[in-house]
């Protein structure tokens, strides 16, 4: 393994070149051998292999971060611990339902919101679901006779269909119905955006914009191509079919650069029930200095752990770390410390004591005599 | 931005209005982003506004494993990007000074941005817009300079002057306000 890797750039580089050659693989066997390849899908085909190296490379920098991966590594240690089988197994499945899936915590933030993300989101994954089937050629259909279609998946016949049945005309206008729902909810984030003066607060151009033009450039010429043959008899078509492709391809190099990538690193919310909180809201941990429960034992590790790797030195005198208490001893530490109250308490009505023996007069006017360096009395005698 | 924030903590009579200010900021959604707490219930009264510091190089930041809270080109930190959080609270955590807080509901973190929006352009942000006892101050790097310097010269009343060995010991300690 590790000559393997060593006759590569890096292990991005290795990692990108095997995403390859598997992608190739299985266009190799989708395709029957290249017999059936679609000649009409080049480009995106193409395009579609920049969009898996550059995802490649953009997954890899991310796990690159000491946070990621040490989540990412407790995570994994996690998944192979027997003992926790099952709350791996439930964090798994309510993440994947209620966190990907249903984006609850989306319409929590608003319904707007939510009703757009969640067109938005599931029009894209069905689009790229439907697209990459078809440019790799894992997906194709046949004409068996006359009157019959039949999916082949990988090569291998799977189920027929009748040409003009109504589960036939779904599956044909399966993209111009994930089209319209990315359509109509990008057209309703493009409104927020105009409208709503609180998200132009941070928004930029190229981060927040940018993917939404983008996503409607996509979708319109998309949808005009549909327009075309339908009521149009194929007016321009050919023209629209090039303007597609461009902004397809536009989508896809960008994609793993942009906002969009927060796609893929999702899934990584099932962290959150699987390593630090079992149950939503209950914390474990209490606090060194008042007791409450802030956190989890792991989350705390991981937390120390991640600011070790950064040389971050939050240790106290005593040895114990700031994440060690919580947020609200650390917030009283620190004005404690500023305004020198953390000293033991003395006699209240002597002078005030401070850190350099320095004191404003007036505060206590009664001193030591050692601080003014008067010789004693009894020292002038002898 | 040329103006910083400067905070006493001293001057603090614990009216909450900062807290009241921040709820309304644009962006904010109507929680306070800022904290007034006591310092020492038991000995005193004496209360406190803390913000964030937005520090140059932020642990909040570093141990994000979503790469979610970014710095604006003026030092700004932000709240976590709403799309790249994961809801972990590592942030929370990882924050020497306690200042990030969580939305459990929406799944987000959010944290003071000193009013991203009023700030950048060199507008008072909310909490210190409203603060009646100067607490919390958004001023020139030279009048904070002032200031200090001023602090640091009630500490020296007795004669002793500090050296180049002990110089950090002489900032202001006291419990008092030293500014006019």
């Amino acid at each position: 393994m590790q000559r393997l890797e060593k006759s590569f750039y890096s292990k991005t580089s290795m990692y990108a070149f095997f995403v390859t050659l598997v992608l190739f693989f299985t266009v190799w066997i989708g395709t029957g051998k290249f017999q059936h390849i679609d000649m009409a899908l080049l480009g995106y085909l193409l395009s579609s292999f920049i969009f898996a190296i550059g995802l490649t490379v953009r997954m890899c920098s991310w796990l690159l971060r000491p946070a990621t991966y040490q989540v990412v590594k407790r995570s994994l240690k996690n998944l192979k611990d027997k003992k926790r089988v099952k709350r791996n197994i439930i964090s798994i499945l309510k993440t994947a339902f209620e966190n990907i899936f249903l984006q609850k915590f989306i319409f929590k933030r608003g319904i707007y919101r939510g009703v757009q993300h969640f067109l938005i989101a599931w029009g894209c994954i069905g689009s790229f679901a439907i697209t990459f089937g078809l440019t790799f050629g894992w997906m194709r259909f046949d004409l068996v006779d006359s009157d019959t279609y039949q999916i082949v998946v990988m090569d291998l016949p799977t189920i027929t269909m009748k040409a003009h049945g109504i589960f036939a005309e779904m599956i044909y206008n399966g993209l111009n119905i994930t089209a319209v729902m990315v359509l109509v909810g990008v057209c309703m984030a493009l409104a927020r955006r105009i409208v709503d003066k609180d998200v132009k607060v941070t928004q930029r151009f190229e981060f927040d914009l940018f993917p939404l033009y983008l996503l409607l450039a996509v979708t319109v010429s998309g949808l005009l191509l549909t327009v075309s043959y339908t009521f149009l008899d194929g007016w321009m078509h050919h023209y629209i079919t090039l303007i597609h492709q461009i902004t397809v391809v536009v989508m896809l190099v960008y994609f793993p650069f942009g906002k969009l990538f927060h796609l893929p690193i999702r899934p990584l919310a099932t962290a959150v029930p699987m390593n630090y909180q079992e149950e939503w809201k209950v914390d474990t941990r209490p606090c060194k200095k008042c007791g409450a429960t802030y956190s989890s034992d792991e989350q705390i590790e991981d937390v120390k752990g991640i600011l070790q790797a950064q040389n971050f030195d939050l240790q106290l005198a005593d040895g114990s770390f700031l994440a060690d208490y919580c947020p609200a001893c650390r917030r009283r530490m620190r004005v404690m410390k500023q305004l020198n109250m953390e000293a033991p308490k003395g006699n209240p009505y002597g002078p005030i004591q401070t850190l350099n023996g320095i004191q404003i007069s007036g505060f206590g006017k009664k001193r030591s005599d050692e601080f003014y360096n008067i010789p004693k009395e009894e020292e002038k005698v002898h | 931005m040329r103006k910083i924030m400067y905070l006493e903590f001293e001057r603090c009579i614990g009216c909450r209005s900062c807290q009241a200010a921040c709820r309304e900021c644009g962006g904010h959604e109507a929680k306070e982003r800022n904290y007034v707490e006591y310092v020492d219930f038991m000995e005193s009264r004496q209360t406190y506004p803390m913000l964030c510091m937005q520090c140059k190089d932020p642990a909040c930041a570093r141990v994000c494993p979503a790469n979610a809270i970014q710095i604006t080109e003026e030092g700004v930190v932000l709240s976590a990007m709403e799309e790249k959080c994961i809801g972990c609270r590592n942030c929370t955590f990882g924050c020497p000074f306690g200042i990030p807080k969580f939305d459990f509901e929406a799944n987000k973190m959010y944290k003071c941005d000193m009013c991203y929006d009023r700030s950048k352009y060199d507008i008072a942000p909310m909490c210190a817009s409203v603060c009646p006892s100067d607490a919390i101050r958004f001023i020139d790097f030279d009048e904070m300079q002032a200031l200090r310097r001023r602090r640091a010269q009630m500490n020296l009343v007795e004669g002793k002057k500090p050296q180049e060995g002990n110089k950090w010991e002489y900032v202001p300690e006291f419990f008092g306000v030293y500014t006019d």
